[in-house]
């Protein structure tokens, strides 16, 4: 199934008239249908705060050229209605704005073969620009994990983290989705290009900026808000202070999405954002793959292995036993009443289990009394 | 005229002196006496000059009584390669030889039985030393005048037997000899190591992006490097490529080197000059001796001393011998090495990177990460072993790199762009020679070798930069040394990006190589895409 003709061709107007991510004029459409909206704005009424003189750059668009142009440079722009609409991008009708952004995308323009609506089990790892070399190490094994397990690994294609989660996941030979800020067609920044074009030609490549528009600033704002609507959690490997990857954490807790966010030692600056998030308990703290994986999965799947020390031998011991083993001394023999004074346990108790020590080989007994075996000193 | 003179050299590491050979020969109890502190191999000396001689069909004063001076005499002197100077003043004494053609001379060669020459260790050296002290004319046994010859301004006479010696002298004829032997010894073994780490590329390592940068680092200001990792985690397939990423070796780098090859006796027959950084890696079983130099007759330069100007690599440090460890640390600091004996001291240069290579524990499978540890040692072990890695020595080391093995997907990891070798050397050269124009008149070439207080005077950070590293001495994160390391490395970082004075992120950078902390990945030469 696929949206009517003339809801894409309104909503592909739209998209090249409209800033995107801007709520109020969204919301109206999510209200009323594209096709109403462009007809009133064509019939320059004044609805609701959209400007009549819009409505002169509006006839000047050419909106069937437009989806033309784009699929010759292989993009394709896909709207509510079609089979490939990612739905869980309409939560975003009910979540509330950040920074005045919000709003469900009238449409998303994308490059590349990987279908949205397959992407239903995916992760956003984001994080700084100014990654270090642990945070990148990270991102990249937990892309890897992540992309093994059958997720598609979702970042904004930025320097550091970014980046090196999509190489976590081509690497791992999995799936990968890059939102970008500029149009689908183009490349930001300059410097990934080999990797954009790779994620356009094997994967795909996702923007609500129609093709050709530029990355500006209020853009990778808009943008943040699909890569948190886009999956099911999001994991922040690195942010300072002052990070856009918070914004994007923002969104993910405003649209009750998974947030998850991974420790640095707490004197690094690009940890910062991160120990911040987990310390007001907006973020679960993750320190593996296989833990992301398990607040990701349904009830019941993924289920992380527990941390356990290694176990020793003492772990085995019942308390009385310990309580004796205790007051056994390392090289001297002493004699059952001596460690019966020294441990506070009645004399018959302790040669029970001084006994049961013995037969564990915890204990020697020697000519004049007991003493710890050599290897149970630890 | 019943007196001679012929002038060689005596060796002291690697200090040349001018040695007179003071040979009367008058009429007295006949024989021969050789004084001014003489080793028994020079005392041996008198009977290969009187066979030579003889062997040579020329005339040994053999009525007379001869007295050869040494002198200096309080020097003590060693070596075989006196016995030329010693033949051709005997003979110029005898009055076989004009007096006078021993002049403004120096003689250097082993004499055989039969009057041939041979080979002798050091000739470099000496002549440097001879140059310095105003000579321009030198003879050598044949092999080793292209060694001799290296030294600019030198008139090289290369002979192979004395009677050539003797003919030249007299402005005879030069008769046929046969070929003088090169030095005793020859290579059983075609050893083709040198030649496989030229193949090696930083291209052939995939991820290891701040270790591979560290070393980068490293190569440009010459600082020494630790590594520290588990089992295969790369450590020595990136320390046996950083050879390959130093520059050739400047004019005077490459005469130090080939001077104590030389010296060491390394040097082949038409080796010619060193230009390439030398790479010594010697196992941990070495003693004291071996690595810094020392033996028990003539001081010989050790690995530490082979390696300057090039790469001493350390692998599995912890395992050397204390003693070697405790003795390695002034070195490090001062760029050469003293032995002193009872009745000299010698001293010798050492300025090569030192790269010291580690496990974390005595199993070596240890890792801070839980999920991957798979060590087996005791706490008390890994302490005692960290207690080795961490000492002064430690301290004396410019940066810390914690090697971690990448994980299998890092091999597929298309985007990972790799530079070569010749890139990372391009880097590297422009940074060094940065350095060369601010440091043109001083006496330190690289910045590992810059002194702190000339630093801190001349070539200040930014004050930003100055408030970061005074920050983190005031946490107790670096010690009053390892300040002035982060100062070096400052400006090496600031070298490598082609700053003019480093500022706060290059302090930053280099708080973190000193420390072993992740290194911010904008900083490094871009890799991805």
């Amino acid at each position: 199934m696929s949206a009517p003709e003339a809801e894409r061709l309104a909503r592909a107007a739209l998209s090249r008239l409209l800033e995107p991510g801007t709520l109020k004029h969204l919301r109206v459409i999510d209200q009323l249908g594209a096709q109403t909206v462009c007809e009133a704005l064509l019939a320059e009424r004044e609805i609701d705060g959209l400007r009549t003189d819009v409505a002169e750059r509006l006839a000047g668009i050419d909106p069937a050229r437009e989806l033309e142009e784009a699929a010759r440079k292989g993009v394709r722009f896909v709207v509510p209605g079609d089979d490939e609409w990612p739905v869980v991008l309409d939560d975003l009708a009910g979540a509330e704005p950040v920074q005045e952004r919000g709003g469900v995308p009238v449409g998303l323009w994308v490059r590349g073969p990987l279908r949205l609506d397959e992407i239903a089990r995916s992760v956003a790892l984001v994080g700084s620009r100014s990654a270090t070399t642990y945070g990148t190490a990270i991102a990249r094994e937990f892309a890897g994990e992540a992309a093994r397990a059958g997720q598609v690994v979702v970042s904004g294609a930025a320097y550091g983290v970014d980046q090196a989660a999509h190489r976590g996941a081509i690497a791992a030979e999995g799936r990968s989705v890059a939102v970008l800020a500029c149009g689908a067609d183009r490349v930001y920044p300059e410097g990934h290009r080999d990797l954009i074009e790779h994620l356009a030609e094997e994967h795909a490549v996702v923007s609500e900026t129609p093709p050709a528009g530029a990355p500006t600033r209020l853009r990778f704002l808009s943008r943040n808000r699909l890569i948190a609507a886009l999956t099911r959690g999001t994991v922040v490997v690195e942010a300072a202070a002052r990070s856009g990857a918070l914004n994007t954490a923002n969104w993910a807790g405003r649209l009750n999405r998974v947030l998850m966010g991974v420790p640095g030692p707490v004197t690094s600056a690009p940890s910062q954002g991160v120990h911040e998030l987990i310390r007001v308990g907006a973020a679960t703290l993750v320190t593996t793959g296989s833990e992301v994986l398990e607040l990701l999965g349904e009830s019941g799947e993924h289920l992380a292995e527990p941390r356990r020390g290694r176990s020793r031998p003492r772990d085995r011991l019942s308390v009385r036993q310990q309580q004796v083993l205790d007051a056994v001394p390392v090289h001297q023999e002493a004699g059952a009443d001596s460690i019966a004074r020294a441990s506070g346990i009645g004399l018959m108790e302790v040669s029970t289990a001084l006994h049961a020590l013995l037969r564990q080989g915890m204990v020697e007994q020697g000519g004049s009394g007991w003493r710890l075996a050599a290897h149970a000193h630890t | 005229m019943p007196f001679a003179t012929a002038r060689t050299l005596s060796l002291h590491g690697a200090v040349g002196h001018l040695v007179d050979v003071q040979t009367d020969v008058s009429p007295g109890q006949v024989g021969l006496t050789l004084v001014g502190r003489p080793d028994v191999s020079l005392n041996e000396a008198r009977d290969r000059c009187r066979m030579a001689i003889v062997n040579s069909r020329l005339q040994w004063p053999a009525t007379r009584r001869i007295t050869v001076l040494l002198s200096p005499a309080d020097l003590v002197k060693r070596g075989t390669h006196f016995d030329l100077a010693i033949a051709v003043s005997v003979l110029a004494a005898a009055g076989e030889l004009p007096a006078s053609s021993l002049e403004g001379g120096v003689f250097i060669g082993e004499l055989t039985l039969d009057g041939g020459l041979r080979s002798v260790p050091g000739v470099l050296p000496m002549v440097l030393a001879a140059a310095a002290r105003g000579v321009r004319r030198v003879f050598v046994p044949e092999p080793q005048a292209q060694e001799a010859a290296m030294v600019p301004g030198m008139e090289v006479i290369g002979m192979r037997s004395l009677a050539q010696v003797v003919a030249e002298l007299r402005g005879e004829e030069v008769p046929e000899a046969p070929p003088v032997a090169p030095m005793s010894g020859s290579r059983l073994l075609a050893w083709r190591g040198a030649e496989r780490r030229e193949e090696l590329d930083m291209a052939d390592l995939f991820g290891l992006e701040d270790t591979r940068y560290a070393v980068e680092v490293a190569a440009a200001g010459g600082h020494h490097l630790m590594l520290s990792g588990p089992k295969g985690s790369g450590k020595t397939s990136i320390a046996e490529r950083i050879p390959g990423i130093l520059p050739d070796l400047t004019a005077e780098e490459s005469l130090e080197l080939t001077a104590i090859h030389s010296l060491a006796g390394a040097l082949e027959p038409g080796d010619g000059l060193l230009l390439r950084p030398p790479w010594s890696a010697p196992h941990h079983d070495a003693s004291k001796a071996s690595l810094l130099g020392g033996g028990n007759n003539a001081v010989r330069p050790g690995e530490l001393s082979r390696a300057h100007a090039g790469v001493l690599f350390l692998d599995e440090f912890p395992l050397f011998r204390s003693d070697v460890i405790e003795a390695l640390r002034q070195p490090l600091e001062s760029g050469e090495v003293t032995v002193a004996r009872r009745d000299e001291s010698v001293t010798l240069p050492a300025r090569g990177m030192v790269v010291l290579a580690c496990n974390p524990c005595p199993c070596g499978n240890y890792t801070a990460n839980p999920r991957s540890n798979q060590c087996q040692c005791r706490e008390p072990q890994r302490r005692d072993y960290q207690r080795k890695i961490t000492g002064p020595v430690a301290d004396r080391v410019d940066i810390l790199r914690h090697v971690v093995a990448e994980d299998r997907s890092g091999r597929n990891d298309r985007f990972d762009h790799r530079d070569s070798s010749a890139e990372v050397r391009s880097r590297v050269e422009a940074a060094r020679r940065r350095q060369e124009l601010r440091y043109a008149g001083c006496s330190w070439r690289l910045n590992a070798h810059a002194p702190a207080p000339a630093l801190r005077e001349r070539w200040p950070l930014t004050p930003e930069a100055e408030e970061r590293v005074d920050m983190a001495t005031w946490r107790g994160e670096l010690t009053q040394r390892g300040a002035a390391r982060v100062l070096r490395l400052s400006w090496t970082v600031a070298d490598l990006a082609g700053l003019d004075r480093p500022g706060l992120a290059e302090a930053e950078m280099a708080v973190a190589l000193r420390l072993g902390a992740p290194l911010m990945v904008q900083a490094l030469p871009r890799r991805a895409g």
